[in-house]
C-alpha cells in the first residue's frame, strides 16, 4: 500500500456527519458570476482574473489551516479578501466547519476552495457532500484533488467524479494541489482540463517550477500559489535555517504576486496580526528592497533549503546516497535528534559507512539550489561513523 | 525524475527506524490482524509528504515523529499512527483541536473519541489516531483497538487541570489554542471554549509580570477600556469581532469572555471563570 495514498484514506475516513447540517445556497446567481462585488473598490486590493475560470480574485487569499479563531477569517472578508482556501482532511474535518461558521452570510461575496483526499471517484464525492454540510453552502467555487505530485494520482475515475459535481452544481471549478513535482503533472493537468492548479511556489523555487507554471498559464489554467513563504526558518522542512527577518514574509508574498502567470496566493494566517501584514503586503508592488531582502534570504536558506529535487541522488562516485545523508544530518543538527540520525546512518551498507569524504579531492555531487552537500555529507561521517 | 522521489519518499519512511522506547504500533496486538505494506515513520522534516498541508496541523502541536502501520483484517482496512507530541499539554491539544464535540467522546487516555470509522485518543504525550476503510460502522473494532493501543502508550490519563475551569453547560468546544488566542498575537497560547453565550478563554503567561504587560497591550490595542474590580487587574472592552469582552488577570493567567450574547454579562461571566482558575 502507497502509504501517503493510505493516509489521505485516513484523513479522510469517518468525518462523514451522521446528522447533516442544514446547506443553504447562499447565492443562487453565485454558479456564472465571475467576480466578488464586495469591496472592488478599496485601493488596497488587488484583483487578478484565475484564468479561465474568469473569477476576479483578489491576489492575497487566505489559507485557513492554521488560523487560530474564527473571527481571523470574518474579518478577512470584510476586508475584502475573497479567496479563501481550506481541505476536507484540516484538523480532522473541524477546519471547514470553522470556515463555514466564520463565513456564514459573508459566502455570498468570496470564493470558496476546498479540497478531497480519498482516492476514487465514489468516495471522493462522498467527501464532498460532507464539504458541503460542514462549510454550510451547496456549492463551491473550486474543488482541489488534493496533494497530486504524479500523473497516475489524478486518475480518469476521480477526474470524471470531478466533472459529475460540475455537471451537478455542486462544483463550479476543478483543480489539483500539488506540493511536491509540478513539472510532472502539468501535462496531465492540461489532459485532464482541470479549471485550476494550486502549487507550492515560492522564491526558492523560482527556476524549477516557474516554467511549469508559465505552461499551465498558458493552457488557461488559473494557478494559485501556496508555501509562498518558502518554508524556511519555520515549521517543517528548514527549521535549521536562520530566523526570518523582518518584512520577509510581505516580500516572499509580493514575489509571488508579481508573477502574472499567479492568480492569486493563500498564505496561511494565523492571526488578526498576520492577516493585516498580508493585506497590507497586497497593496504595495514588489520592490527592489523586496528584491534584495529575498535574494538574502535565499543565500541564507541555501546551504538547508533541500527542495527534494532528487538530482543528487546517484551523482556521488563512491555511491553514497546522498538525500538519506543529509536528511540524517538534518535530524541531529535540525532537529536535535542525534540519535535518530546514527541510528540511520548504521542502517546504511557498510562501505558507505566507512567512506570518508576526505578521501575524495574533489566532490562530485553538485546541488543545482545550491545546498552544501559536500559540507552535509562529511557532517554525517564526522556525527555518526 | 518521478522514480527518484518515489524512491526517496520510500527510504525516508523506511531507513528512519523508530527510536527505541517509542510507542509503536503493531497489527498483532489484536489477534485476526495482519500487517498490510512497511510500518512507517515520520518527523517533522517529511510529515507533508504524508499528509500534505494537514502537517501545519501537527507542527502547531510540537509535532516530534509519527510511527504508522496499516493492518488488515477480512476486507477491512485500519491505518494506526502515533505521534509523539513533545508532552501531554500538546497531546491534549491536537486531540481537542481534532475532536468533534457534537459526537459522544470515550473514556481513553485523557480523552478519546469513537466513531464509525475513526478512533483518536491523547495519552502522556502521544496522539492515536486510527482510520478505518471501508465504509461502514467499524466501532466494535474500534473500541478493541482502542484498549490494545491504550496498553502500549505510556504517560499520564489526567486531563489538563484548565479543563475543569470552564463551564460544562451548553459547552460547544473547548479546545487549546497553540497560538493566537481569540486571534490575538499577544494572546500566545491558552484554552479556548465556545458557548452559545459567548467565548471563554484562559490565557497563560510565564510570570505575573509579562501577563501584566500582556494586559496593558491590550488595553493599549482596544482603546476604550473601563476598569473593572476583579482579579489583580481587569478591563471591559468592546470590538468589532470581538463583541462585548472582559479581560481579567490573575496571577500569570489572562481569562475573560469575549463575543458574549445579548444580555449576557461579560464581567459577571469572567468572574465566574476567574474564581476558578487556580
Amino acid at each position: 500500500m502507497n502509504p501517503a495514498t493510505s493516509r489521505r484514506n485516513f484523513l479522510a475516513a469517518g468525518l462523514a456527519l451522521p446528522a447533516a447540517a442544514s446547506a443553504t445556497r447562499s447565492s443562487g446567481s453565485g454558479q456564472t458570476q465571475s467576480s466578488s462585488p464586495a469591496h472592488s473598490s478599496s485601493p488596497a486590493l488587488q484583483f487578478k482574473v484565475l484564468g479561465k475560470t474568469g473569477m476576479r480574485v483578489t491576489t492575497v487569499g487566505m489559507g485557513c489551516m492554521i488560523t487560530s479563531d474564527a473571527t481571523v477569517v470574518t474579518r478577512a472578508a470584510d476586508m475584502g479578501i475573497n479567496y479563501f482556501d481550506t481541505s476536507r482532511n484540516y484538523t480532522n474535518g473541524q477546519n471547514e466547519r470553522m470556515v463555514g461558521a466564520a463565513l456564514g452570510a459573508r459566502r455570498k461575496n468570496i470564493f470558496l476552495a476546498s479540497k478531497c483526499d480519498r482516492t476514487d471517484g465514489a468516495s471522493i464525492l462522498q467527501e464532498l457532500d460532507t464539504s458541503l454540510k460542514e462549510l454550510g453552502t451547496d456549492y463551491l467555487d473550486v474543488w482541489h484533488l488534493h496533494g497530486k505530485s504524479s500523473p497516475q494520482q489524478i486518475s480518469d475515475d476521480m477526474v470524471e467524479a470531478q466533472m459529475k459535481a460540475k455537471q451537478a452544481g455542486k462544483v463550479r471549478f476543478i483543480g489539483v494541489s500539488c506540493h511536491q513535482n509540478l513539472p510532472a503533472i502539468v501535462d496531465r493537468c492540461i489532459e485532464a482540463k482541470m479549471d485550476v492548479v494550486q502549487a507550492q511556489y515560492s522564491f526558492a523555487q523560482d527556476a524549477s517550477w516557474t516554467p511549469a507554471v508559465e505552461k499551465l498559464a498558458q493552457a488557461g489554467i488559473g494557478v494559485i500559489a501556496m508555501k509562498v513563504m518558502a518554508r524556511a526558518g519555520g515549521r517543517g522542512r528548514g527549521q535549521q535555517a536562520p530566523p526570518k527577518p523582518p518584512n520577509y514574509g510581505a516580500a516572499a508574498l509580493r514575489w509571488a504576486i508579481k508573477n502574472p502567470n499567479i492568480g492569486t496566493t493563500v498564505p496561511s494566517m494565523t492571526d488578526q496580526d498576520q492577516l493585516q501584514e498580508n493585506f497590507t503586503a497586497m497593496a504595495a508592488p514588489f520592490s527592489d528592497a523586496d528584491s534584495k531582502l529575498l535574494v538574502a534570504r535565499l543565500e541564507e536558506i541555501r546551504p538547508y533549503y533541500c527542495r527534494t529535487c532528487g538530482q543528487c541522488d546517484g551523482q556521488c562516485r563512491k555511491g553514497l546516497p546522498v538525500p538519506q545523508m543529509v536528511r540524517f544530518v538534518m535530524y541531529a543538527d535540525g532537529y536535535g535528534q542525534f540519535a535518530l540520525g546514527r541510528q540511520n546512518f548504521q542502517t546504511l551498507a557498510q562501505e558507505h559507512q566507512d567512506v570518508r569524504c576526505s578521501d575524495c579531492a574533489t566532490c562530485a555531487v553538485q546541488c543545482p539550489h545550491g545546498v552544501q552537500v559536500a559540507q552535509q555529507l562529511a557532517r554525517a561521517q564526522e556525527l555518526f561513523a | 525524475m518521478r522514480a527518484k522521489l518515489a524512491f526517496l519518499a520510500g527510504a525516508a519512511c523506511v531507513l528512519a527506524a523508530p527510536l527505541a522506547g517509542a510507542a509503536t504500533p503493531a497489527c498483532n496486538l489484536v489477534p485476526g490482524w495482519a500487517q498490510s505494506g512497511e510500518t512507517r515513520y515520520y518527523t517533522a522534516d517529511n510529515l507533508f509528504e504524508y499528509m500534505d498541508g494537514n502537517s501545519e496541523g501537527y507542527f502547531s502541536y510540537n509535532f516530534q515523529n509519527m510511527h504508522g502501520v496499516t493492518c488488515k483484517k477480512n476486507g477491512v482496512t485500519f491505518v494506526i499512527d502515533i505521534s509523539d507530541m513533545g508532552d501531554s499539554d500538546d497531546a491534549f491539544g491536537w486531540f481537542s483541536d481534532t475532536r468533534d464535540m457534537r459526537q459522544p467522546q470515550a473514556a481513553i487516555g485523557m480523552g478519546g473519541q469513537i466513531v464509525e470509522r475513526r478512533l483518536i485518543f491523547a495519552k502522556g504525550k502521544y496522539y492515536v489516531e486510527i482510520a478505518a476503510e471501508p465504509e461502514g460502522d467499524h466501532s466494535a473494532d474500534l473500541k478493541i483497538w482502542a484498549a490494545a493501543l491504550e496498553k502500549i502508550v505510556d504517560g499520564t490519563t489526567t486531563p489538563p487541570a484548565a479543563l475543569a475551569w470552564f463551564p460544562t453547560e451548553k459547552q460547544q468546544s473547548l479546545k487549546l489554542a497553540p497560538e493566537s488566542v481569540l486571534g490575538l498575537r499577544l494572546l500566545q497560547r491558552g484554552y479556548v471554549a465556545q458557548y452559545d453565550y459567548g467565548k471563554a478563554f484562559v490565557v497563560f503567561e510565564d510570570t505575573a509580570a509579562s501577563a501584566a504587560d500582556v494586559m496593558q497591550k491590550l488595553r493599549d490595542r482596544f482603546g476604550a477600556a473601563t476598569p473593572v474590580k476583579l482579579g489583580d487587574e481587569a478591563f471591559q472592552t468592546t470590538d468589532q469581532y470581538l463583541g462585548k469582552l472582559c479581560f481579567v488577570r490573575k496571577d500569570h493567567y489572562i481569562a475573560g469572555y469575549s463575543i458574549t450574547a445579548e444580555g449576557m454579562d461579560p464581567v459577571a461571566l469572567s468572574a465566574a471563570l476567574i474564581a476558578k482558575v487556580q
